[in-house]
């Protein structure tokens, strides 16, 4: 006969607070109140201050999940945030902890990854077939044939433990804020808690973070001499403004010059946020992490650790079992022995790890039934608990440059303070061991030193004193088989087979198995798995060593690092009155503009005919002044400046120290020794940093003084026949030709704005007119524009038909016609570039490119039958079917009223009139013809009128 | 995230500056031969140890920087600016 | 020539337009405790010249500090914004007028220097209030407690991924900065400040110029 009460099928509201006991004094539920919330679509209720598992378990649930590949089921280990086996979904949100986020009303909980259910999975066979899921699965199973990869994919997917976003989850409020804490204390037990206050007595303002939901640590589930320091180390806490306490909130990871990205939960209206903060010295109290034991069974639902036990009946109230075996090999296991029987489980067997006794395996299908005994002894039990020793979570240490070292008296990693830089400290258990009062007077002298290191105090450097390790047992793995990483399913057979099969290096079989690389990140694992791997290797466990602890300490949301955005916009003043007249936006780079008003047709044939504006204003604009303007013009752009008189402007080409292309746009001589210089809009703060560059790093002597001025300016360019007609109804420049001519510069009054630039340049081959207006009347200045030019039948115009109307005309667009490897005389250069000059950037790379003459040339392109359009990026073939260029610009000429192209083509094939074969991306063929790059008015005699 | 002392700005995080790149010398462009400019272009010391490199402050006083770093434990021990050599002690 | 009377316009869409000054502005008026307001309808002129010679001297203002003067008859801020670079800030419609004050300042020393009005090249916005400094933290990584950059301090980093002059400009002992970037974010940066105000109680109020 079983000694273990059978589990009655009772109704949900019936099961609520089953397992609860009697008020605990270290509870933190409020029982004056419930909270309602559904397991699985059934109704479940808790009290404030339970977590998602707590509430589950004080009715009397066991198991919680699957496992990740043989779909075991998973119940209880550490009752924490660590706890593999409690990952749930919440509503939209995927893998929450559920042995750590506190319930609230309304829940709507489910298991992940468990079909049909929870109690029946099917996938559970996996532990019988598990040839399939071999250590190492990912490279034996998924290398061949590539073509199955797609199926391998999908029938991955459905093993995979994560929960489901679902398309149309609401989005969360994720926030980012900057700190400078003198002291970012990391862990709220009592050494943080010790070391904050002391840190803030000294004068230092402390951020004090702790995962758990309230500070305390172990002395939280303690008894009354615990619980009553406890209240004085809170109030002393509390008394102090400076400690700003952080918790539901951990420390991410230590970056250099203690950079420390805090992940806080819980903050109103927020769902997290992240805190970057940037403090002078960082103390690292995060405790211990008990350490799970490996054995045949112990991921059964029932086998837990001694703190889950002590967290369960002390903190939540909750009966955790009936009939409990617990193995002990410390003070803890022992107290949980207590806290057991103070429960009235019945203890039916201690197994004292001190004393030689074991535990060979536990059995059970859902859950614990009986423990097997080092001795033989079979006992049934519903509740094993192990207290087999500890890991010191050493990740900040290690990210500060720390290598901790093993201390095989004590079974665990201890820091080497040698190794330690003077802004990181550590307190607490991860330091050394002793009673509260030994970690609180460790950590006291901790604070006030970390106080002095952040300049906080300028007394002597602080003595603190040792907080030596106390022995223990080592304790890793009863030999029997067993779960090494429950996260990942890694059992002890995967890493002794990893390790037969030559993956012998901590970090190798980390890799090969995946074991630690779970959502604990190795704080229960990586211990195990070093000592499983030392046993089969026949090394130590310091000869084994330990895998890179990486930030970060915890599984981070996408949403808490994309925080809120920063991404800039751009708009031109402009902006509202395209917005109102139907412009489409096209995003460039962080500029918003108008791609077209609806018909770009309709614009480029405005333009040819009668008049139309487009909005410039992004085109950097960079305002140059000094005596050494020329030289520095002279030494940036591959053609001549210094004869450029005042009143004129000129196009200019600038190449990299590569002779790459790099920018291009027209520069106009204000005064004697003012310029403006334009660039691309894309290259304007590219070019503004190269002008810098050269004048700060090589000519320190120049006198130049360079602002940029892109903005300052709202820039509309009038083009086409009438454009002269139409400007000439708002200046008072004179614009008779034979004063204002082509390539020159005024300044003026246009609309009734004073301090106007106005060029005459060409851009899209008309008679056209820049004119660059102070930007608060942009607006003014286009709506004037706007309503002088109704009877000409005034069209604005975008960039669509800008790129159809320079295309007509064979400018090139860097970056588009031009690539990354495109030299100067590959596009279209050859009458500017003067290799005469003494210098300039990438003189000897153009020189020598011309000495080659074997360079891809820019040409044009039009398909013999005008009605194709081939795709930009296009191939084009050489005779053999090789690749001997591609097509950089395409569109339909509405002009022309036939298809026009430019073209990066090999130097063989660039001669005007050569025939050649596009590949289009369809994989048809069409043949083309080389031309020209300029398409229409290749005189230039419209710019000329 | 790395602290980057700009002698005119106190210490920025590195996110504000832009690393241009080893400070090397520019080959005279009317003697240099192919192996010399291209050396210059793309031969890069890469040392593990102390570099001494150029970075422009984008986001503070734009201004190019001379930096001595120590490409393995990111120490500085010198920044000065690329024109004028002024150090955090010089700067006004 | 047909013309009709000009008005400039900030890049910051106002929430009540009414025109002063020759600008568009925000007639809304806010009294609560923690406020953003358009100021860019101030003159806004950039002074270059060596960092630490006759023109600095001149100008009395280093860098990283600021200083109110009176320039040809007109009360301007001026903001040590950069090494041999300073922003001076006046009234509206006196761009012009400072820039012909400071080039007769500066004449005398025999330094290199240029003077130039950017009013329209640049947004400005005061944010002001006790909170002011939480509402910055949301999108500025500079320390801005008292010990390190109190009330006078210039200086130039990224707010929100924008880089933006900073100045701590208090008034009658309350927390104020003055946010001045390039004009065409400066819808964006105003959006991304009242995002990061919205949980302090952020609120716009009109221009309310240098006093």
């Amino acid at each position: 006969m079983s000694l273990l009460p059978t589990p009655r099928r009772t109704r949900a509201t019936d099961r609520a607070d089953a397992e609860r006991l009697p008020p605990r004094a270290g509870e933190v539920i409020d029982r004056r109140r419930t909270v309602g919330f559904r397991w699985n679509g059934t109704p479940y209720t808790g009290h404030p201050g339970d977590t998602i598992v707590s509430a589950l378990a004080a009715a009397g649930e066991r198991v919680f999940s699957r496992s990740y590949k043989y779909h075991r089921p998973r119940g209880l280990l550490t009752a924490s945030y660590l706890d593999p086996g409690c990952v749930v979904q919440v509503g939209d949100e995927p893998n929450v902890r559920g042995a750590h986020r506190l319930l609230a009303e309304g829940m709507d909980v489910r298991s992940q990854n468990t079909w049909p259910s929870l109690r029946f999975d099917v996938r559970a066979v996996n532990g019988l077939a598990s040839r399939f899921l071999a250590t190492g699965f990912y490279y034996k199973t998924f290398i061949k044939p590539e073509v199955l990869w797609p199926a391998y994919e999908k029938v991955l997917r459905t093993f995979v433990h994560a929960g489901e976003v679902p398309p149309d989850s609401a989005p969360g409020v994720y926030d980012k804020r900057y700190a400078h804490p003198d002291v970012v204390v990391a862990g709220g037990g009592p050494a943080g808690m010790a070391a904050a206050v002391a840190a803030a007595r000294s004068g230092a303002t402390v951020m004090l973070v702790e995962e758990e939901h309230q500070l305390g640590g172990h002395l939280r589930w303690g008894g009354p001499a615990e619980l009553a320091r406890l209240a004085e180390l809170r109030a002393q806490v509390a008394a102090e403004p400076a400690i700003e306490v952080l918790t539901d909130a951990v420390v991410g990871a230590r970056f250099d010059d203690n950079g420390i990205p805090i992940v806080a939960r819980g903050v109103p209206g927020i769902d997290e946020r992240l805190v970057k903060a940037r403090a002078g010295v960082l103390v690292v109290a995060p405790g211990l992490v008990e350490r799970p034991y490996v054995f045949a069974g112990n991921d059964l639902p029932g086998v837990v650790l001694s703190t889950a036990v002590r967290r369960l009946v002390n903190l939540h109230a909750v009966r955790p079992g009936r009939r409990a075996v617990v193995l002990s090999a410390n003070p803890e296991g022992d107290a949980a022995v207590g806290d057991l029987e103070s429960a009235g489980v019945e203890v039916a067997e201690v197994v004292d790890a001190r004393r030689g006794e074991s535990v060979r395996a536990a059995h059970g299908r859902s859950g614990l039934r009986v423990v097997e005994l080092g001795d033989g002894r079979r006992v049934e039990a519903d509740l094993l608990v192990t207290a087999v020793g500890w890991t010191a979570p050493t990740s900040l240490l290690n990210q500060s440059g720390d290598r901790p070292v093993y201390e095989p008296r004590a079974a665990r990693f201890v820091p080497d303070p040698t190794r330690m830089p003077e802004n990181v400290l550590a307190a607490g258990g991860i330091v050394g061991d002793g009673d509260v009062d030994a970690l609180v007077e460790h950590a006291d002298a901790v604070g006030r030193e970390a106080a002095r290191r952040a300049g906080r105090s300028a007394s002597a450097a602080v003595a603190v004193p040792a907080l030596p390790v106390a022995d223990h047992p080592e304790l890793f793995s009863a030999g029997t088989g067993g779960f090494v990483d429950f996260s990942e399913d890694v059992s002890a057979k995967d890493i002794t087979t990893a390790a037969a099969e030559g993956y012998d290096s901590v970090e190798l079989v980390k890799r090969y198995t995946t074991a630690t690389m779970g959502p604990a990140q190795g704080k229960l694992e990586t211990v195990n798995t070093v000592a499983v791997l030392a046993a089969a290797t026949g090394r130590t466990i310091a000869e084994t060593g330990t895998t890179t602890w990486r930030p970060m300490w915890a599984p981070v949301t996408l949403g808490a690092l994309a925080g809120r955005s920063h991404e800039p916009v751009r708009y031109s003043p402009m902006q509202p009155w395209h917005e109102r007249h139907g412009a489409v936006p096209l995003i460039a780079g962080q500029w918003i503009r108008p791609e077209h008003y609806g018909d770009p047709a309709g614009e480029v044939t405005a333009v040819r005919t009668g008049v139309g504006i487009i909005d410039v204003t992004p085109l950097g604009k960079l305002d140059l002044r000094g005596p050494d303007v020329a030289s520095l013009l002279d030494l940036l752009y591959v053609n001549r400046w210094s004869t450029l008189g005042v009143g004129k402007v000129r196009y200019g080409v600038m190449c990299a120290e590569d002779g790459v292309v790099m920018d291009d746009g027209v520069t106009g001589r204000l005064g004697e020794d003012h310029y403006l210089m334009s660039t691309t809009s894309s290259g304007a703060a590219t070019v503004w940093e190269w002008v810098e560059n050269w004048l700060q790093t090589a000519h320190p002597e120049w006198r130049v003084h360079v602002t940029p001025v892109t903005t300052a300016y709202a820039s509309t360019n009038i083009a086409g026949p009438r454009s002269r007609e139409l400007l000439g109804r708002l200046t008072d420049v004179d614009l008779d030709p034979e004063r204002f001519g082509y390539m020159q510069v005024r300044t003026g009054r246009v609309a009734g704005v004073d301090g106007c630039v106005l060029w005459r340049i060409g851009f899209t081959g008309e008679l056209s007119y820049e004119v660059h207006v102070p930007a608060g009347y942009g607006l003014h200045v286009w709506e004037q524009l706007m309503a002088a030019g109704a009877d000409l039948g005034v069209r604005p115009f975008g960039v669509e038909a800008q790129r159809v109307l320079r295309l007509e005309k064979g400018h090139a667009i860097v970056g588009q016609d031009t690539d990354g490897l495109t030299q100067g005389f590959s596009a279209g250069l050859d009458g500017l570039i003067k290799l005469d000059k003494d210098d300039f950037v990438g003189l000897p790379e153009l020189r020598w490119q011309r000495e080659r003459d074997t360079a891809p040339r820019l040409v044009g392109l039009r398909p013999l039958d005008g009605m194709v359009v081939p795709p930009e990026a296009s191939q084009i073939l050489d005779r053999a079917g090789g690749i001997a260029g591609r097509v950089t610009s395409s569109r339909m000429s509405p002009t022309l009223g036939r298809s026009i192209g430019l073209a990066q083509l090999d130097r063989e094939l660039a001669e005007v009139g050569t025939r050649v074969t596009i590949r289009l991306p369809d994989g048809r063929d069409v043949t083309a013809e080389v031309t020209s790059p300029v398409h229409v008015d290749p005189e230039g005699a419209r710019l000329r009128v | 995230m790395m602290l980057l002392p700009c002698p005119w700005c106190g210490p920025r995080t590195a996110t504000e500056f832009r690393f241009v790149g080893e400070a090397r010398p520019r080959p005279d462009p009317a003697t240099a031969t192919p192996e010399q400019w291209r050396h210059y272009l793309y031969v890069h010391a890469n040392p593990c140890g102390w570099s001494t490199e150029t970075w422009y402050h984008r986001a503070g006083c734009r201004r190019y920087l001379s930096v001595e770093r120590h490409t393995l434990t990111h120490e500085i021990r010198a920044v000065r600016d690329a024109a004028t050599g002024t150090t955090a002690e010089a700067a006004p | 020539m047909s013309e009709q009377t000009a008005v400039a316009r900030s890049p910051i869409a106002p929430a009540a337009p009414t025109v002063r000054h020759g600008w568009e502005v925000d007639a809304t008026v806010t009294v609560g405790p923690l406020t953003l307001s358009d100021e860019t309808p101030l003159a806004k002129v950039s002074v270059r010249a060596p960092f630490d010679g006759a023109a600095r001297r001149a100008l009395g203002v280093r860098y990283g500090r600021t200083g109110r003067v009176d320039l040809g008859g007109e009360g301007v801020l001026i903001a040590g914004a950069g090494p041999g670079e300073w922003l001076v800030l006046g009234a509206p419609g006196t761009g012009a007028a400072l820039v012909a004050s400071l080039e007769e300042l500066l004449a005398g020393t025999g330094e290199f220097t240029s003077v130039l009005d950017l009013t329209h090249g640049r947004a400005l916005v005061r944010l002001e209030g006790a909170a002011a400094p939480r509402v910055l933290a949301g999108v500025c990584a500079i320390d801005l407690a008292d010990a390190v950059t109190p009330d006078g301090t210039a200086l130039r980093t990224s707010v929100a991924a924008v880089v933006t002059d900073v100045v701590r400009d208090d008034r009658a002992g309350v927390r104020s900065y003055l946010l001045h970037g390039e004009r065409s974010s400066g819808q964006y940066l105003a959006d991304s400040l009242l995002e990061a105000g919205a949980g302090a109680g952020l609120e716009v109020t009109g221009f309310r110029g240098l006093g």
